[in-house]
């Protein structure tokens, strides 16, 4: 599992804490008969995530997410689904270098390859 | 169907109903399995690319609880990054998939629904509400449940898409 990979996770759960947490959308899933009981298993299948990434990848997503909202978005077609902007060739070839995590250069969100 | 259904939804919700994704007998009894094998049409239709992911996050809400809603019907469902565009499967188990319903009772029809993250029309929210709608009504259940092909499937949740 490579770092994106890795920040992916983190953000899906991120998501489904925040659904069945969030005011807004709280009460949404049992209102609809589903059973939430399980919120703490969650947080801690995050924290167990969390120690797999770097402090850095880490303390740049929550910086990212709060910010906008959500840090990871997928790129599709050479589009940053994030901001709309192109993606530069130059930025996707360093891609292939490795484990580092790939950053939209306008609007800074962590770049998922969809 | 009205010809206008207002502004709202510009994608009817039997539109992402597909024969394609439509599993007519499971092969799997566990969840997971279950849940692995319900991805596997989206990967041969390259709705989808990452399945790891994907299962990772329906594991984890199953984790949050159960999506059985009992009377045999499980809906499984959750929204990830690695998903392009809200997907249903539909499968059907002639032995039944033990899916820790609140009633026990083994599910028989699944309705696996994947969305990504960001959904302006909150077309989610409303396909799951008409599903959980369609499968609470004894009438339709049983409709659904004796359906002897996809197309009759499809009919009923044409019946009950909410219209405007
Ligand atoms: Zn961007």
């Amino acid at each position: 599992m490579d770092k994106t990979e890795l920040l992916a996770r983190i953000q899906d759960l991120d998501l489904m804490i925040h659904e069945v947490t969030d005011p807004a959308s709280k009460g949404q899933e049992e209102g609809l008969g589903f059973a939430v009981i399980g919120l703490e298993r969650l947080k801690e299948a995050r924290r167990k995530l969390e120690e797999q990434v770097d402090r850095r990848s880490l303390s740049l997503y929550e910086r990212v997410r709060s910010k906008y909202g959500r840090a990871v978005v997928p790129f599709q077609g050479k589009l940053c689904l994030g901001c709309f902007m192109t993606v530069p060739t130059s930025t996707l070839s360093r891609r292939k270098e490795g484990d580092e995590l790939l950053l939209c250069e306008n609007c800074g969100r962590i770049l998922y390859w969809l | 169907m009205s010809p206008n259904r207002g502004v709202v939804l510009n994608r009817r919700l039997i539109d992402y109903f597909d024969e394609a994704h439509y599993i007519p007998s499971l092969k799997s009894t566990t969840k997971d399995a279950v849940l692995d094998e319900m991805l596997q049409p989206l990967l041969r239709s390259g709705r989808i690319r990452d399945r790891e992911i994907i299962m990772d996050m329906l594991v984890r809400r199953e984790q949050l609880g159960s999506t059985a809603i009992g009377k045999g019907v499980a809906i499984p469902h959750g929204r990830s990054v690695a998903v392009p565009e809200m997907q249903v499967v539909l499968g059907r188990s002639e032995v039944g998939v033990d899916f820790d319903a609140p009633d026990g009772k083994p599910a028989t029809l699944c309705f696996l629904i994947v969305a990504p993250p960001q959904d302006k029309q909150n077309h989610y929210l409303l396909l799951l509400g008409t599903i959980v709608r369609l499968v609470k009504d004894k009438k339709s259940r049983d409709r659904l449940h004796k359906a002897a092909s996809f197309d009759e499937i499809r009919m009923l949740i044409q019946e009950v898409e909410p219209s405007g």
